[in-house]
């Protein structure tokens, strides 16, 4: 990060601000941990400790039997797999598609195709649930219930709307003569979108990649009400029957969704370098 | 040249507008289909009931309710972790040792899952031993045991700061990400005309952060309606309705009541809220292209 | 009609797109699928003992789909919608099934219920409250459970109190006492609503009698009728002397349960799975805690139990007939297996042939409460159909919340449950 300090008035004399934001930020920190420590208390408690003395105070020793059981259940690991081969594909292919109509929409616009968008944004719009029903029996009907083939394929169409949105606001930066001196030069739309407008665009694709994989990670509705068998159910579906109709489990629950936030966090930071560069880009038009 | 766009238009469009109508259009067409009977999910003998679920909104005391709420949870869903954001990124951005690791701690939330993250703040809020009554009843020397999420008046209210609390990081890394961009020139220019930070602020950082804002606004709206799982888990829409929206008004009377086409003609209204708001959105949009482009 | 026009093409469409990616398995001959909402760990791993010993008898194999309560209405509405119910499923007797019967989701077990002899199984009173649905079978009880005053004996001990109250007075009396010593007499946890219905319905059944109570539950009497308001009166009157803890409505049904482990309370009004709860939270049945049945209000009223009762059903489109009722039968018939699994889930076996000496000393008495009762009912959101419940559960809260305002809150509930009714 550059140099930039937004606060110092004067450069010689004594300046106060740097330790006044310092210390508000610990403060902000602090209050913004406090519900994370509340997790990790959880999970290292065990129920009972919790039903007697409440959640707030730390526990006189340290009680490792939830990660161990998290950890050292089979089906937990299943729970990740399957995770995992519903979060990749369907975030790549969430973004493959809504490049493909960001494009057209900021370059390649034609009458009728503002309306397009807006119906296509609009699906951003409405809770899940309104769709619940006819997707289940079109699946079902296909006979797909209780595989990971419908909860990618709606997590895959879901997303078309933010990142058709994202894109196309994305795309619109990039100067028109970059994609003109490209057309002189003899390349098809493809080969421009994909040499010349995607590199310049890693930082929106960071973005988008951080941001579907996280919401497809955290989802439990779809993956809940489309699989039904053991196998092939999701690490939240695991968190969520977690606790039974006559019973509660706080301390499993914190301690698998405490193991099951690491993979959202790892990708926020690997792809969060790119986010940088992906404003300086919005802004150069700006 | 203009026949070879419509080629790649098509090939382009193909696969998002097929999978998109198929799998979200398609579905929401079949619920405006419902909102015309009184099908119960059941049962397949339903009957078309014309207008009459159209009619029973009007009339339907808790659907105003659920509409104010549903008003009042956008605009502070939006409003409150955009500025938030916005605050952290200023501050963090003014090089203050840490600031990688205040990032990260900002942003934690959101990879945290709805089911725990509804539970940890009923914790909070819980009136005897909650985290917040135990800091006021310390700092201000009370005994109070305030039931935060069971009050009608306050329940909306603490489901909106835990949701803040989640959404915060991520207006934050993208205005973060906005102020790199930010000329150096610029601010020093400021800097020797001698600008309060105040109006630094407000004339030279806020119009040039408008692309982030855009980007903010937008992914603050759509997660205001994921926002249904942590009010699903905190109070339900409870205590009696006090913090039902639309999305919970229509999830009850479809799944819990069993009324499938009234839930459906609930969802087609909330589509059509929906529309206006994208117009909105879009106007305000085009105001600012105009105006910064 | 129920699949919109054209899929047809979609799916010709579709399938050939994914043919070969299609992982969909095929259902075996002899399987057969289930749908259940004991997912909790400990709710799973009884429930595979009862497939491993099924399946050890008849060679059926169970194909099981577990899927936590809350969520399990809705999984079951939208496979329901699709036609593509389990073959067996659980599901909460009473109105709830009434529902689902009424739908025509529903497979009746006549022939199965008389060809494995279940009227000399089933106990009388819950065969004829729980299995039948206009006139035919549909259901067979998993176990039932009793929903009575469970109590902290410590506390009742240190309160001098050792007779626990059997009529009105008395109880008054014992919470006054209670209440004076600094202890909140009775805990309520009705933030998700439910745990307070039991009060209504003790409180009408106890007052204005059986017939009043299913007349509301049915829409043929008022919720501001004179006998419910009385009823309900009785109960604020009882918040408003500070008779509950402060802040119901923030609590769970476990958070009142803590409280009155903890001694914060004294006594709360739950069914006997409050006893799965605490045994494994360590405390002893009849040393720890204990129970007294509901005290008497109105000596005319007949002695009424309130409680669920979960069950088994086949649905509509059962892919494994055979299988299904074999499981069914095998379920509540076979003493065994009646006895591991209520033992497991801290309720009572509706199955004649199960001695009450296998269960501990607390369950055995609640057997005899029963047993003496001459009206089993179910709680409220099982006796009144789903729309009507959700007015009344909510209703709770807010009585709870403006106890003073329960004449107005009734009469606007009766204004949403007459149109519920009416839906």
């Amino acid at each position: 990060m550059a140099d930039r300090a937004v606060f110092i008035q004067t450069p010689r004399e004594f300046n106060p601000w740097p330790v006044v934001i310092f210390i508000a930020l610990l403060v902000l920190a602090t209050l913004f941990l406090a519900p994370t420590i509340g997790v990790l208390l959880s999970s290292i408690k065990t129920t009972k400790e919790i039903s007697e003395g409440g959640l707030w105070n730390f526990p006189t020793h340290l009680f490792l039997g939830n990660f161990a059981e998290v950890l050292g259940n089979p089906a937990v690991h299943r729970y990740f797999l399957n995770t995992l081969l519903v979060t990749a594909p369907a975030t790549i292919a969430s973004i493959a598609l809504g490049v493909l109509g960001g494009y057209v929409f900021s370059k390649l616009p034609f009458w009728g195709s503002n309306l397009l968008f807006l119906v296509i944004i609009s699906g951003m719009f409405f809770p899940p649930q309104v769709i619940l029903i006819p997707l289940f029996q079109f699946f079902n009907y296909l006979g797909l219930i209780d595989t990971l083939w419908p909860i990618i394929f709606i997590h895959t169409a879901l997303g078309i709307p933010i990142c058709t949105l994202l894109m196309r606001n994305f795309f619109a930066t990039v100067p028109n003569t970059l994609r003109e001196a490209a057309i002189l030069e003899g390349a098809n739309e493809f080969q421009i979108l994909t040499r010349v407008a995607l590199p310049l665009s890693l930082p929106a694709l960071a973005v988008l990649a951080t941001l579907q994989f996280t919401w497809i990670w955290n989802d439990f509705l779809w993956p809940l009400i489309f699989t039904q068998s053991d196998e092939k159910r999701t690490i939240m579906v695991g968190i969520v029957n977690l606790k039974g109709q006559y019973s509660v489990a706080w301390g499993v629950q914190g301690a698998l969704s405490l193991i099951a936030s690491l993979p959202t966090l790892v990708v926020f930071l690997f792809f969060q370098r790119y986010f940088i560069k992906g404003m300086t880009m919005g802004a150069v038009k700006g | 040249m203009e026949k070879s766009n419509w080629v790649w238009r098509v090939v382009f469009l193909a696969a998002p507008v097929a999978v998109f109508s198929l799998l979200v259009l398609w579905p929401l067409c079949s619920s405006f289909f419902y909102s015309f009977t009184n099908w119960n999910g059941f049962n397949p003998n339903y009957k078309f009931v014309g207008f009459d679920n159209y009619a029973k909104i009007i009339t339907d005391r808790l659907f105003l309710n659920a509409i104010i709420n549903t008003f009042i949870w956008m605009v502070s869903a939006i409003l409150l972790p955009t500025l938030l954001g916005f605050g952290f990124a200023l501050l963090i951005d003014s090089n203050v040792p840490g600031g990688k690791i205040f990032k990260s701690i900002f942003y934690l939330p959101i990879c945290l899952s709805a089911v725990v993250v509804g539970q940890i703040w009923t914790w909070i809020y819980q009136p005897d031993w909650g985290l917040l009554n135990t800091l006021i009843n310390f700092f201000l020397n009370e005994s109070m045991n305030f039931a935060w999420l069971a009050k009608p008046d306050t329940s909306l209210g603490s489901v909106i700061v835990a949701w803040s609390w989640q959404q915060t990081g991520l207006s934050m890394v993208i205005y973060l990400a906005g102020l790199t961009s930010i000329p150096e020139e610029l601010l020093e220019v400021c800097e020797i005309e001698g600008t309060s930070t105040w109006q630094k602020i407000r004339m030279v950082l806020v119009p040039l952060l408008t692309p982030a804002t855009v980007v903010v606004i937008a992914l603050s709206v759509i997660n205001s309606l994921k926002g249904f799982d942590i009010l699903y888990i905190m109070t339900g829409g409870g205590p009696f309705h006090s913090s039902d929206t639309l999305a919970m008004h229509m999830y009850n009377e479809s799944f819990k009541k069993y009324l499938m086409g009234y839930g459906s003609a609930i969802s087609v209204v909330l589509f059509l809220l929906a529309l206006v708001i994208i117009r909105i959105y879009f106007r305000e949009l085009k105001r600012i292209d105009e105006i910064y482009g | 009609m129920k699949h919109l026009i054209s899929l047809q093409y979609f799916k010709i469409f579709l399938v050939s797109c994914l043919g070969f990616f299609c992982l969909s398995a095929t259902t075996h001959a002899s399987e057969v699928t289930i749908s259940h909402y004991f997912s909790d760990e400990f709710g799973k791993e009884n429930m595979g003992k009862v497939f491993d010993r099924f399946e050890a008898v008849t060679g059926f194999q169970m194909k099981e789909s577990p899927v936590g309560h809350e969520d399990f209405k809705t999984d079951i509405l939208v496979r329901g919608a699709s036609d593509s119910l389990p073959d067996v499923f659980s599901y909460w007797a009473g109105a709830r099934v009434q529902f689902v019967v009424d739908s025509g989701d529903l497979s009746p077990i006549d022939d199965m219920w008389a060809d494995s002899g279940l009227d000399d199984v089933v106990a009388k009173a819950v065969a004829d409250s729980a299995t039948l649905y206009n006139g035919h079978r549909y259901l067979i009880p998993m176990q039932y459970h009793y929903s009575g005053m469970f109590y902290n004996k410590k506390v009742m001990a240190d309160a001098g109190v050792t007779d626990m109250p059997t009529d009105w007075e008395g109880f008054m009396a014992l919470c006054e006492k209670l209440k004076g010593m600094g202890i909140a007499p009775i805990a309520l946890g009705s933030k998700f609503r439910w745990p307070a219905q039991f009060w209504f319905d003790y409180l009408i059944l106890n007052t204005a009698g059986p017939e009043v109570r299913a007349a509301v539950m049915d829409g043929s009497a008022a919720y501001d009728s004179d006998e419910v308001m009385a009823a309900v009166g009785i109960w604020m009157d009882m918040v408003n002397n500070g008779y509950f803890v402060a802040n119901a409505n923030a609590d769970t049904w476990t958070d009142a349960s803590d409280k009155v482990a903890n001694g914060e309370a004294a006594m709360t009004l739950m069914g006997t799975w409050i006893t799965g709860y605490w045994n494994g939270n360590g405390l002893t049945p009849g040393e720890d805690y204990d129970f007294f049945p509901f005290p008497t209000i109105n000596p005319d009223a007949p002695v009424s139990v309130v409680g669920p009762i979960d069950g088994l059903v086949i649905s509509a489109n059962v892919q494994n007939k055979e299988g299904a009722e074999a499981f069914l039968s095998f379920f509540v018939s076979d003493v065994d297996n009646q006895i591991e699994w209520t033992n497991a889930v801290g309720a009572v076996s509706a199955n004649v042939n199960v001695d009450p000496s296998v269960y501990n000393d607390l369950i055995q008495r609640v057997i005899t409460t029963v047993d003496g009762a001459s009206n089993f009912a179910f709680n409220y959101d099982l006796a009144t159909p789903p729309p009507v419940a959700e007015v009344g559960l909510s209703m709770f809260q807010e009585l709870m919340e403006n106890p003073d305002d329960y004449g107005a809150i009734l009469s606007r509930a009766q204004d949403s449950a007459q149109s519920a009714f009416s839906e």
